[in-house]
């Protein structure tokens, strides 16, 4: 029974291919529950062993491909402390944040036979409980969009232009505007314990949305 | 209890004084027996006999003859002057023992009684030249009477379960006949006296020192002849009446002092009386083991009686549960005048008489104002003015009821360190005020300790006080005249008092045996009279009636009636108006009000209060802040003469339970097992008793502090003592006295106690219900499914059978099950167990582990599994098919026998069902080191409370493993909370729940938002504008520590982790108490404010709706401020470090 270590295996690699795999899958479902983007170019795909729906636009799936890549590196370094998806009225108000609040706790020791299978249920029970997060949401106005923040550790961002793809990429520092949200209220959507990944996911909603 | 050795004289003392005065007190009553029963005669003169263990008839029976026929009796034995040794049968070491003595079958007395002459005790002869017990004439007598309802057994303990397992109501069949028999004829009319009597002496008789084993079936026997006695003789008897004599004969007329005293701990307000434990023991796996020792000295079965015998016994019980009897017999009345459509008020017609006969103007003046008025009826120093109402020289000088008659003088038994204890006292009480060791010099050794039950005003002058020890009492007050007890008088003025009350009104509220509350409302307006003469006619008529004198406090509510009765005291009668209620409220210190005891007055003192008017001062707020929302506002409204308490005649009960501290001394564990059975069984009797089942056991247990004396001062005393308590929650209520045994042994072996330095064990059960039907009978066809399934598969796995234990864990068991099914439901937000869906499949994994774990059918409560919904009973039995086809799977499945209500240590040893599912036969061994703590954060106190089995399989972990995590801190899902008692519990747990706090600033405390990592704002800008959606960066200045997670504990509430621990101890705490500690309250907060440091929000905002629907949907409103408390307290910190708030809906 291997016992690996963190560094043994490089598993900042491991664990950030594993969330960046979810964060797309989330944040395609996201936008379909939230009703960003017209139903009709979404379809349903199994991911988890449950059912998700997927964007087929191929411009909104490239740019969620290019951001993720570049949220990869940092996840990697566990410098990424919460990936936020901003939901964002016309005025470019934001009116819900679904926060992914990620921790990576100290790996002791991990035995690959568990890692993966239970991870994926941990994922899965995320994914299902943003499939349902509408019946605790109030309805967004029309005409939303969306854009994605990360919050980054320390002086993550300095690294962050050596790094090709953010290069390729470039982030930009968020306005306070989108950022901060008045009168927020928060609502715990899950959270997931495993030992490679502590996350949880909650939405910021603001009070009144229209 | 420590039995005497049996040959150990007793020299001098309290055994020589104890001894002389049972023989005053024989030759005392002998004339009066004579005077009841006309035959009497002188044909034992010069004989003294000794009755040793159980005889035909019984020992009392044989104190009456021997009374009645000029002959000696000794309750103990002494060489020199008993005469005969009366016994059926003998324990060999005791025939060794008893080498040349004369010992003879109690045949000899009443045939000597029946011949009229004292026949040759020859032929009697229990044995014959020491060969042993004659079994063959005893067994002949045996078949021959057939009254005898003993078998002749052998002297074991087996006697008494054969006795036990016949049905009861031969047993008491045969007993009132036999005791027809003897007792001839012409007595119809003194049975309950005489029976009272009779109860008294045996349990005298069965006093632990005689003999031990034997001593067991006494009280029962006793028991058995009362009822039956009262049966036949008063049947027609009124009911109420009935029932309160039934109960208060047992007590002892006058007994040897010192038991009197240490008894007071013992004053549980809810107990009721009912005689004997041993009496429905069903032989269960204790018991048995009990039977197995040799016979005759076990001392284990040496408690099997004493319980019993110390209830009956205890004086001072037995006055504090006349409350009880009083209430019903309140209640008797109310009812047998609700059944003969209205009573008849013979005091109300006289005073409608009264009223007529000076119907002038001023009594016609009477309010007619409905305004409420309740009265306080209190008899002044009861108990003196009982002893003293037939003795006219004492009236007027200072007089104490205490069980010491001497100069105040004992010599100093071996062992014991009175001084010692005096300091510790002396210690404990310089802490308090109002003691009346302070300051003076004490001669110590010599000091009688029989306390003082009561004085007389004139006494109270001299600074005795209630409570003091006798000795010391006398030194302050030599001319001080002891009263002995009388309890056959104060029963007879007590009840008095209540007839007189009671025919004024039967809205009536007994207090004590000397203290009522009367709600006189309705009386004084239909009788047109004023509150004054009412007064003035109850307390005429009671001095008339028992010669005793009462004060009358009045007032509008209970609150100032009784504060009125303070000022009316002694002898008259104050009323206590509305106008003058506020200046007169003002001037009361706080200690008269009632719920304001020692601590809380203390803790007053400290925040400058030492009247009502101070504390009128403190507002509302504050007081809650210092005392809990419901306690605050008690004050607040009390010292300000506010009550709203109705006058009510029966209380609500909230525990029942039984204590008993003293005289235990035990010496192996066995016998402190076999008595917690017994105590239990005492439990189960008063709860039968009460109609009522419950779910929550604590084990109370005084231990001997170390460092104190081994011996107390007080004989038999605890002494100083620390106490622990414990306890565990059914999964359903429960009276059964097995089932609270099986639990409290549980409980005492996991408070890992010295049994040698055991002073007193009470067992306490909470959370009542009324009796009804067992759910669990009404299905147990589908749960068999499940059962013999467990049971056709690991019959080997069957640890101690406790199934109630188990349901604990089951519940939890179940509750998981729902959560894994959610996982699969595509809609777990509008599914109807909402609460259960955000089980992480981490905890599901636990849980699956723990139901693999546990399948002796024993340990799965059926009631449980029947109250599963049809899918996932389906579920489950899936599982376990599925489990039977992977035999190899469940094979590494090291199996802790014990895991009772606790979940395994290692909580991961198998995502084993889930795996099934997907991935049959997946080896999982490697779970549990994933999950095992650093050895460092284990909790050496909780891991030494862990049973043997988990330890070992700990360490084999660790050492196969260095470094894992794990949550110790679940081990003990006993719901803590609500315990005021179980302190040292709590505060283990609070120093751990601290620990992750001291780790950094705690969020409360970081007022200044710069330093939450939501709020931090970015510190470079770097437009760079995107088409959208835009991609942007939000830099954060999070601190290092933040950002470097160290493992740490996982917040516990009081030892719960899961979700499910954390619900059913809120559930508990709500469901279980009117009024939520401040100090719980606290504790919650602190669990949600680590939860928000922990970043599981998700727990959190679960916990807080939970909380919100437990405590809205509670009658009381403390229970929504408290929730209001808490809410605020997690927003201000979920604020802080969010930035937002919580959206509860």
């Amino acid at each position: 029974m291997a016992t690996l270590t963190r560094q043994d295996l490089n598993f900042g690699q491991v664990v950030a291919d594993i969330l960046c795999e979810f964060l797309e899958v989330a944040i395609h479902l996201i936008l379909y529950v939230r009703e960003i983007y017209p139903s009709g170019i979404f379809q349903k795909r199994k991911k988890y062993n449950v059912p998700v729906q997927m964007s087929c636009h191929p411009e909104l799936n490239q740019y969620i491909q290019d951001t993720l890549h570049c949220v990869k590196p940092l996840i990697q370094k566990n410098e990424a402390e919460k990936v936020v998806m901003v939901i964002m009225d016309k005025e470019h108000h934001p009116v819900e944040r679904f926060v992914f609040e990620i921790s990576q706790p100290p790996l002791l020791s991990i035995s690959s036979e568990t890692l993966l299978s239970h991870v994926e249920q941990l994922l899965r029970a995320m994914i299902l409980k943003i499939s349902v997060c509408d019946a605790v949401l109030d309805n967004n106005p029309p005409g939303c969009t969306f854009t994605l923040l990360v919050h980054t550790r320390e002086a993550a961002t300095r690294n962050m232009e050596k790094v090709q793809v953010i290069k390729d990429f470039p982030w930009i520092v968020a306005d306070e505007q989108e950022v901060h949200m008045e009168e927020a209220k928060l609502i715990p959507l899950k959270t997931m314990t495993s030992d490679i990944l502590k996350m949880q996911l909650y939405v910021e909603e603001r009070t009144q949305k229209n | 209890f420590h039995p005497l050795p049996w040959r150990q004289r007793v020299a001098g003392g309290y055994m020589a004084a104890k001894i002389s005065k049972l023989e005053e007190q024989f030759q005392k009553d002998a004339p009066r027996e004579k005077q009841k029963d006309g035959t009497s005669s002188c044909i034992f003169s010069g004989v003294a006999i000794y009755v040793n263990g159980y005889t035909d008839p019984s020992a009392d029976e044989l104190r009456r003859l021997m009374m009645l026929h000029g002959g000696q009796f000794h309750l103990y034995y002494t060489r020199s002057k008993t005469t005969h040794i009366i016994a059926t049968n003998l324990p060999n070491r005791k025939i060794q023992d008893l080498k040349g003595e004369k010992v003879v079958r109690p045949e000899w007395i009443t045939d000597s009684i029946k011949a009229g002459r004292q026949l040759s005790y020859v032929q009697y002869q229990l044995y014959t030249k020491q060969k042993g017990l004659n079994y063959s004439s005893v067994c002949a007598r045996g078949k021959q009477d057939p009254s005898s309802i003993h078998e002749p057994s052998k002297p074991s303990l087996n006697h008494l379960q054969s006795d036990s397992i016949k049905p009861q109501p031969s047993h008491t069949q045969t007993l009132s006949t036999e005791v027809l028999k003897s007792t001839h004829a012409n007595h119809k009319a003194n049975f309950t006296e005489r029976s009272n009597h009779q109860g008294s002496q045996d349990t005298l008789l069965t006093n632990g020192y005689v003999h031990p084993v034997n001593a067991a079936l006494k009280p029962q026997d006793s028991f058995a002849e009362l009822q039956s006695l009262i049966s036949t003789a008063s049947p027609a008897k009124q009911p109420g009446l009935h029932s309160m004599q039934k109960d208060l004969h047992p007590k002892p007329t006058s007994n040897p002092g010192t038991s009197a005293a240490p008894q007071k701990g013992n004053l549980h307000d809810q107990t009721r009386v009912r005689l004997n434990g041993s009496y429905h023991m069903t032989p269960n796996s204790s018991t048995l083991a009990d039977s197995s020792n040799p016979p005759g000295r076990s001392a284990a079965g040496a408690e099997a009686g004493i319980i019993s015998e110390f209830f009956s016994r205890s004086r001072l019980h037995h006055i504090s549960t006349w409350r009880n009897e009083f209430s019903e017999y309140v209640n008797a009345l109310q009812s047998r005048s609700r059944a003969a459509g209205g009573a008849v008020f013979s005091g109300q017609e006289k005073l409608k008489k009264l009223r007529a006969n000076c119907s002038s103007g001023s009594l016609m003046a009477a309010p007619q104002v409905r305004q409420s008025c309740i009265l306080h009826v209190d008899m002044d120093c009861f108990f003196v003015s009982v002893g003293v109402r037939h003795r006219p020289d004492l009236k007027g000088k200072p007089v104490a009821v205490t069980s010491n008659r001497g100069p105040g003088r004992v010599a100093q038994r071996p062992g014991a360190n009175p001084q010692l204890e005096f300091q510790y006292y002396q210690r404990k009480q310089q802490q308090r005020p109002l003691f009346f060791l302070n300051g003076v010099d004490l001669d110590l050794a010599a000091l009688s300790m029989a306390e003082i039950a009561s004085c007389s005003y004139e006494a109270r002058q001299a600074g005795v006080r209630n409570g003091m020890f006798f000795g010391r009492a006398k030194q302050l007050c030599p001319d001080l005249q002891s009263v002995p007890y009388d309890f056959q008088a104060y029963k007879e003025v007590a009840l008095s008092m209540y007839e007189t009350l009671a025919s004024y009104t039967h809205n009536i509220e007994a207090l004590s045996c000397d203290e009522a509350l009367v709600d006189a409302t309705n009386l004084l307006v239909e009788l047109g009279v004023t509150s004054d003469d009412l007064a003035r006619a109850i307390r005429e008529d009671i001095k008339e009636k028992t010669g005793c004198t009462a004060s009358v406090g009045m007032g509008s509510n209970i609150l100032l009636a009784r504060m009125a009765t303070r000022k009316a005291k002694p002898n008259g009668q104050y009323f206590l108006r509305s106008e003058e209620v506020d200046d007169f409220i003002r001037g009361q210190p706080v200690s008269s009000l009632p719920g304001v005891g020692r601590s809380m007055s203390s803790k007053l003192t400290s925040l400058g209060v030492s009247t009502c008017g101070d504390l009128q001062q403190l507002s509302i707020s504050r007081l809650q802040r210092e005392f809990g929302p419901r306690t605050g506002q008690t004050l607040f409204r009390f010292c300000r003469g506010l009550d709203d308490r109705p006058v009510r005649s029966e209380k609500e009960r909230k525990s029942v339970s039984a204590e008993m501290n003293y005289n235990i001394r035990f010496t192996q564990v066995e016998e402190a097992e076999s008595f917690l059975t017994n105590l239990s069984m005492e439990v189960q009797k008063r709860m039968e008793g009460a109609g009522l089942r419950g779910r929550r056991i604590t084990l109370k247990v005084m231990v001997r502090k170390p460092g104190a004396p081994v011996e107390p001062a007080k004989y038999g005393g605890h002494g100083i003592c620390d106490n622990f308590a414990r306890s565990v929650l059914l999964a359903q209520p429960t009276d059964s006295g097995q089932l609270i045994a099986a639990e409290a042994i549980k409980l005492f072996y996991a408070m890992k106690l010295d049994v040698k330095d055991m002073r007193g064990v009470g067992l306490q059960v909470q959370q009542l219900e009324g009796s009804y039907a067992d759910p669990s009978g009404q299905g147990p066809s589908r749960g068999r499914s499940i059962k013999d399934l467990l049971l056709a598969k690991q019959p080997a796995h069957s640890p101690r059978k406790d199934p109630p234990a188990q349901g604990r864990s089951s519940v939890i068991r179940t509750e998981f099950f729902k959560s894994s099914l959610r996982l699969s439901d595509p809609m777990p937000g509008t599914s109807k167990g909402g609460l259960h869906h955000p089980h992480t499949p981490n905890h599901v994994r636990t849980y699956l582990n723990v139901s693999i774990e546990v399948p002796s059918p024993s340990q799965v409560d059926q009631s449980v599994l029947e109250a599963l919904p049809v899918e996932i009973r389906k579920q489950v039995e899936q599982s376990w098919r599925h489990r039977e086809e992977q035999p190899s799977t469940s094979s590494h499945l090291s199996t802790p026998p014990r895991t009772s209500s606790s979940p395994p240590p290692g909580p991961s040893l198998g995502t084993l069902v889930l795996q099934l599912q997907n991935q049959p036969g997946q080896p999982c061994t490697t779970g549990i080191i994933l999950e095992l703590p650093d050895v460092s954060q284990v909790d050496p106190e909780v891991f030494a409370a862990l049973p043997r089995e988990l330890q070992d399989e700990l360490c084999s972990a660790y050492r196969n493993k260095g470094n894992a995590q794990a949550q110790v801190g679940k081990k003990n899902p006993f719901p803590q909370l609500k315990q005021p008692a179980v302190g040292k519990l709590k505060r283990r747990y609070k120093k751990r729940n601290a620990s992750p706090a001291k780790k950094g600033p705690s969020p409360l405390k970081k007022l200044f938002p710069g330093n939450s990592p939501a709020k931090s704002s970015p510190s470079k800008t770097l437009p760079l504008p995107l088409k959208h959606p835009g991609l942007k960066v939000s830099l954060t200045d999070v601190p290092e520590t933040l950002s470097k997670f160290n493992p740490r504990p996982v917040p516990t509430l009081a030892g719960a982790y899961e979700f499910s621990d954390i619900r059913t101890l809120l559930h508990e705490w709500v469901t279980s108490i009117s009024e939520p500690m401040e100090e719980d309250i606290l504790q919650v907060v602190k669990y949600c404010t680590e939860l928000v440091e922990d970043k599981d929000l998700e727990k959190l905002y679960l916990v807080i709706k939970y909380m919100k629907r437990l405590m809205q949907q509670s009658s009381e409103s403390v229970w929504s401020m408290a929730f209001d408390f808490i809410l605020d307290n997690v927003q201000v910190v979920v604020q802080q470090t969010y930035g937002s708030t919580l959206k509860i809906t």
